[in-house]
């Protein structure tokens, strides 16, 4: 009984998501009620990465070797996998779970604690999960868009998952404070690099980068959710 | 009475026949198969000659030549304008159907340079006799082992060719995103704006 409320809640609010998807072609403002301060805080965002983020990621970028450059992305990809898994847990996805298992031990021993990737060359898959997607999985819609001062874009939901995913953040939970910083610092400039591609392409694609932002986001998250299934959107 | 039936039947399927044979002859590619040959002839060329990537006028002809034939770009704009389509005019149509254009190849001139050295794989064709809508599913493998899905939508032509009208990137979709930005432009100001802001950016 349990499950089939369960199921149909999932079923409903999956229905409430798609339509809430097509919903938001014809608003003026598609799920963005806070677009001012929004806007606001997406300026202050880019200023910052203008003059400070953006300019150590690219020192970082060109002084450091490529092979190193790889290895520290892996390191930190090794962690997410293995949050991940606590969400395909959640979801009980059984495949997505044994696959970034998987991925964990074998990278964490073949590869000499997540430097290299050799689950990937096996080609075993991410599971891609986290705890936003969790909540969107088990109905819960992505609410107001949201952009999170230094963090970026995000919705409410994506937001108010962040707090309890950080509690099993292999990264954040070292208990060597001075270790734990920096490991957090690089792992900022890291992804910063790893956005370059991205960035390059909105700056060239993109009216207003706010807005294409925005909508590459949500798109991208209810994306996620629907682990790739894209609900008609006519 | 049941003769004429068998009679009728024996015709049909002589007919079916014909027709089955006589096709190849004008058939017209299945959309996966744009898709691919599309693909082929750019990434051929992008490995042949990687200088092509620094030369802008050579790589725009390319984009021309192999790509853009099979885009449908006015279907692609009016999607992206939703609603707002029927309020331009014909004029104001043509021009952002232009420009549009412009960008979508100069933004994928720029994309071109990250995706030299990967490869694609191109998922079973999933498509129903006689359907005219189709999603042609692929995954860009990234040196770096990560794989990116892009899927084209493609729509069956009166003239029976097959042209993509949507590209969608890892879930996030050209034209959605262009709809939701063109949207804003035209709420805050009006299609004539918009078509400003597209021609400045295209100079």
């Amino acid at each position: 009984m349990s499950r089939t409320f369960i199921a149909s809640t999932v079923i409903v609010s999956m229905g409430v998501l798609t339509l809430s998807g097509c919903a938001s072609f014809r608003a003026a403002a598609p799920g963005d009620p806070l677009e001012p301060v929004n806007r606001g805080i997406y300026s202050f965002n880019s200023t910052f990465d203008h003059y400070l983020l953006k300019p150590i990621a690219k020192g970082y970028d060109a002084v450091v070797p490529s092979l190193v450059k790889t290895g520290v992305s892996n390191v930190f990809q090794n962690a997410a996998d293995a949050q991940s898994a606590v969400s395909d847990l959640l979801q009980l996805k059984g495949g997505k779970l044994g696959d970034d298992l998987g991925r964990v031990v074998i990278n964490s021993t073949l590869g000499f604690g997540g430097i290299f990737d050799h689950a990937s060359a096996m080609g075993i898959e991410r599971g891609n999960e986290d705890l936003g997607q969790t909540l969107g999985y088990w109905g819960i819609g992505a609410g107001p868009y949201l952009v999170i001062p230094f963090l970026g874009p995000s919705s409410l939901r994506d937001a108010i998952a962040r707090y309890p995913e950080g509690l099993y953040d292999l990264v954040s939970t070292l208990s060597s404070v001075p270790v734990r910083n920096s490991l957090m610092g690089v792992r900022v400039v890291d992804t910063r690099v790893g956005l370059f591609p991205a960035e390059g392409l909105m700056n060239q694609a993109a009216l207003d980068r706010y807005t294409f932002l925005r909508s590459a986001y949500l798109q991208r998250r209810q994306s996620l959710v629907l682990d790739g299934k894209r609900p008609k959107d006519e | 009475m049941k003769r004429n039936k068998t009679i009728a039947a024996v015709f049909a399927m002589f007919a079916t026949g014909l027709l089955m044979t006589a096709t190849p002859a004008f058939a017209q590619s299945g959309p996966d198969e744009v898709v691919k040959t599309a693909a082929a002839s750019v990434t051929t060329v992008l490995k042949s000659d990687p200088g092509i990537l620094g030369n802008a006028s050579k790589l725009k002809e390319l984009i021309e030549s192999k790509l853009l034939p099979n885009f449908n770009f006015v279907r692609m704009t009016q999607l992206a304008m939703g609603r707002n389509w029927a309020k331009a005019s014909p004029e104001q149509q043509s021009a952002l159907t232009k420009e549009f254009q412009t960008l979508l190849v100069r933004t994928y001139s720029g994309a071109l340079a990250n995706f030299k050295n990967n490869t694609i794989d191109y998922k079973p064709l999933r498509m129903a006799a006689g359907e005219t809508d189709v999603t042609v599913k692929t995954v860009v493998n990234q040196a770096n082992g990560q794989g990116i899905p892009i899927d084209y939508s493609l729509e069956k032509g009166a003239d029976g060719s097959w042209k993509a009208y949507d590209i969608i990137v890892a879930g996030v979709s050209l034209v959605t995103n262009y709809r939701d930005e063109f949207n804003t432009v035209i709420r805050d100001q009006s299609v004539d704006a918009l078509i400003k802001q597209l021609q400045s950016k295209n100079k």
